[in-house]
């Protein structure tokens, strides 16, 4: 069965449904949006681990375009993030226009027609003049390749796909990994098991997460006086634009903000071995930041120890380290992070000519503004290559490129355009100029983080302020474009 | 000299063994003779400690390593010692010679080490630390290992043996890479590196600590029948091996614990007399209570092969 529509909207995390929002209140409505899974919510939907919730405050975690007044405190849990999206996708009546459980395999552009045909696994094709690729960063996941992993025979899970029919009580625990994701899950695994041992290989910097309650005078004050809560978002906002002069640029407030983190580690962990296991060795923003104030007292827990030792073997029952001890458990949980395609895509893109954007990007993705790429007319991504943030909520940087994408599809639908695609020359100065940027900051000051490709190309970050990213994807010139016009 | 240290990682990486691997109730046990039992034991307390004290070496250097790979292999070599003090004990709780959970208790001398390495290490030089550990092994595999296998025939022991010599061999080779590597940088790094080595509270951490505790072992171990022909060779491997490397030879560290290393293996030196002895001596009398609790480090030890 093939469907043509106007546009193609590939994901119904928080960009696809924004994308469509903004689609929508710019006046097009003839779109699809197709979710490989059966529900919205993403990264939000699948990261379902105890403990899962957003190290962004909410205010600014959240679209401008849906104020949510009811945020029941400033850090909110992953259900409430998932909730917020459930509603958002009612409030603005998308949910028919999504077709669930329809996973995109293919892409490939038609030179003649300037349309985009998508295959999805189950045979069905749909045809488009625009595709938004709303696929997500971190939407999968896999087991690392460590020797032994099909010998193990007790339970194992990753982190993004977590099993909630497997009951933690009185369990010996493992959690490999000491990331984003771990450091929300050990806490609540040492409340729950038995014991917990923690695998880290590089320890990250941590600094101190205080996560009060809204209290009810202040949603009221929000849902009342709306303005309010723009004015706290906008603040909140700022203070963490702040943040970049130390996360994004490797300079004296990186040193500051280091400081700041080793005191908090020595108030919060007395044992200096396991202080100094616990002190990163690189310098701060280089790997993502974590912000928790429940890791260190976790690790310190009576039933719950850090290992450091190298992790060379699972076995049939547990974990083999180099020290030569084989640390026995019930269940190992994988949190080891997520396939990041900064070197690749999710599935086969066929553009202009047949060129392939996987082979492209084999180097390390590159596109202009992070949203276009050139030889892919009509093809835009949300979260694409270099629009990362270090410092600031993603959220403020996928609402910029959505509103830049809605301005190039009004455009090609206004002038009755069969293709507009970014020149190359542009899109190369832009990555020239980038790329040089990108040698100033934190990112590639010289550690191996998820950032970057394994041959230390930076494809996933941008270079600087949030506002400087918003501003920059503001107006879409026309001049950076090609613009073929219909018949 | 160029050096593969990705490929050396990765042979690190594929020769990993467990404790778990070895049966330790296999038979053998038994030729152990009450006789040799005390000195044995003593023996390999000693022994169990320079293992933990060389795998706090490693965790040293690993910070101090001039590249990432270096910085891996020794992360592995700092766990791989750790390893080989918990096979030792394994195999002391074998022979009979520790309770369930138990860890012999160290000597003042390695106490003192231990306080030194927990409190200086940080201080201390690359080249310093770099050499140190591989004169430390060359002692190690070259006469306190053989000399154990002439003495012990229980198989398990001499498979034990087998995994940490094999081991061993890797850490020498890369110890010696890394001399080679650090001795080819500038003049002027070697100048600054050997005079961090004069700063007081490392040249006393190595004087009143590392002397001392080097030849109360010797003492022991020359005195449970080690002919000193195999400490005079364990040295010669050494030399023989750091001076292989012009760049080596130019390492201040390196000349200094070579002068050392003679003159341990040397009695008749004066080294003993007016600065080795006197310093057992005064550290036998030394109140261990004043260096306060042991560095959780020092704890982590464990002759089970398996933790749940």
């Amino acid at each position: 069965m093939n469907t043509t529509t106007g546009v193609l909207v590939i994901g119904a995390g928080f960009s696809g449904l924004g994308t469509a929002i903004r689609l929508s209140q710019a006046g097009i409505t003839d779109f699809v949006i197709c979710e490989r899974a059966g529900d919205v919510g993403g990264t939000w939907r699948d990261n379902t681990y105890p403990g899962a919730g957003c190290d962004v405050p909410s205010l600014v975690y959240s679209y401008s375009f849906a104020p949510n007044p009811n945020w029941s405190r400033a850090y909110s849990g992953g259900a409430e993030i998932l909730a917020y999206i459930r509603h958002m996708t009612d409030q603005f009546g998308l949910r028919e226009r999504i077709r669930f459980n329809t996973d995109i395999t293919r892409l490939v552009y038609d030179d003649d027609t300037g349309t985009w045909t998508a295959s999805t696994k189950d045979g069905h094709t749909i045809t488009a003049r625009a595709v938004v690729s709303a696929v997500g960063a971190l939407a999968n996941a896999s087991y690392p390749g460590i020797d032994g992993l099909d010998t193990y025979r007790g339970h194992t899970m990753l982190s993004s796909a977590w099993d909630h029919s497997y009951d933690f009580t009185g369990k010996h625990v493992a959690v490999i990994g000491t990331g984003a994701s771990a450091v929300q899950i050990v806490p609540e695994l040492v409340a729950m098991a038995a014991t917990v041992k923690v695998f880290q290989r590089t320890p990250g910097w941590v600094l101190p997460k205080a996560n009060p309650h809204h209290p009810s005078w202040l949603t009221e004050l929000f849902r009342r006086v709306p303005t309010t809560q723009t004015a706290l978002r906008q603040a909140l906002f700022y203070g963490h634009e702040a943040m970049a002069l130390g996360v994004v640029w490797d300079s004296a407030v990186t040193t500051l903000l280091q400081q700041v983190s080793r005191r908090y580690l020595r108030r919060a962990v007395a044992d200096p071995w396991l202080r100094r296991r616990l002190t990163p060795d690189y310098r701060m923003g280089c790997k993502r930041i974590l912000i928790t104030s429940d890791y260190y007292p976790a690790l310190q827990a009576p039933n719950c120890k850090l290992i450091t030792w190298p992790i060379y073997a699972l076995s049939a029952n547990g974990i083999r380290t180099a020290e030569g001890i084989e640390h026995q458990v019930d269940c190992v949980v994988f949190a080891t992070g997520f396939d990041v395609y900064n070197a690749g895509t999710p599935f086969p893109i066929s553009g202009s000519g047949g060129r392939v954007l996987g082979d492209e990007w084999l180097a390390g993705a590159k596109a202009y503004k992070s949203v276009a790429v050139a030889g892919y007319p009509n093809l835009f991504f949300t979260l694409g290559p270099n629009s990362g943030p270090g410092h600031n909520s993603l959220l403020v940087y996928s609402e910029a490129q959505i509103d830049y994408i809605v301005q190039a599809i009004s455009l090609i639908r206004r002038d009755g355009l069969r293709s507009l695609e970014v020149r190359k020359d542009v899109q190369e100065e832009f990555n020239r100029d980038l790329q040089r940027r990108l040698a100033r900051t934190t990112w590639n000051s010289g550690c191996s983080s998820w950032y970057l490709t394994g041959d230390g190309f930076n494809a996933t970050m941008y270079p600087g302020f949030a506002t400087q990213y918003a501003r920059g994807l503001a107006t879409l010139d026309p001049d950076d474009y090609l613009a073929t016009k219909a018949g | 000299m160029a050096h593969d240290f990705d490929t050396m990682l990765r042979t690190i990486k594929d020769k990993q063994w467990s404790l778990a691997d070895v049966d330790w109730d296999a038979p053998g046990a038994e030729t152990i003779t009450d006789e040799q039992r005390p000195k044995l034991k003593q023996f390999m307390a000693d022994l169990v400690w320079i293992e933990n004290i060389g795998a706090m070496g490693f965790a040293a250097l690993a910070d101090k390593a001039p590249t990432e790979t270096i910085k891996q292999i020794y992360k592995y070599f700092h766990a791989e010692e750790q390893k080989h003090a918990n096979a030792e004990l394994a195999l002391m709780k074998r022979w009979g010679m520790l309770d369930d959970g138990e860890t012999p208790e160290p000597t003042v001398q390695v106490k003192m080490a231990i306080w030194v390495l927990d409190n200086f290490s940080d201080d201390m030089p690359l080249t310093g630390l770099a050499t140190l550990i591989p004169m430390l092994e060359c002692a190690l595999d070259g006469a306190l290992v053989k000399f154990l296998l002439d003495e012990v025939s229980d198989p398990v022991c001499h498979e034990v043996f087998r995994h940490i010599n094999s081991d061993e061999s890797r850490h020498i080779a890369v110890d010696f890479q890394v001399l080679d590597v650090v001795g080819a940088g500038p003049v002027r790094r070697q100048l600054i590196e050997s005079a961090a080595v004069l700063k007081p509270q490392v040249l006393l951490g190595l004087i009143v600590v590392f002397v001392p505790l080097l030849n109360k072992m010797r003492d022991n171990i020359v005195a449970m029948g080690l002919s000193e022909q195999k400490l005079y060779n364990a040295v010669k491997r050494f030399v023989s091996n750091g001076d292989r490397s012009a760049n080596t030879r130019r390492i201040p560290a390196y000349q200094m614990f070579k002068q050392q290393a003679r003159m341990v293996i040397d009695r008749t030196h004066p080294y003993h007399r007016f600065l080795a002895d006197p310093l057992v001596k005064l550290t036998n009398a030394f109140p261990a209570r004043l260096l306060g609790k042991p560095p959780s480090w020092s704890k982590e030890l464990t002759h089970e092969p398996v933790d749940r």
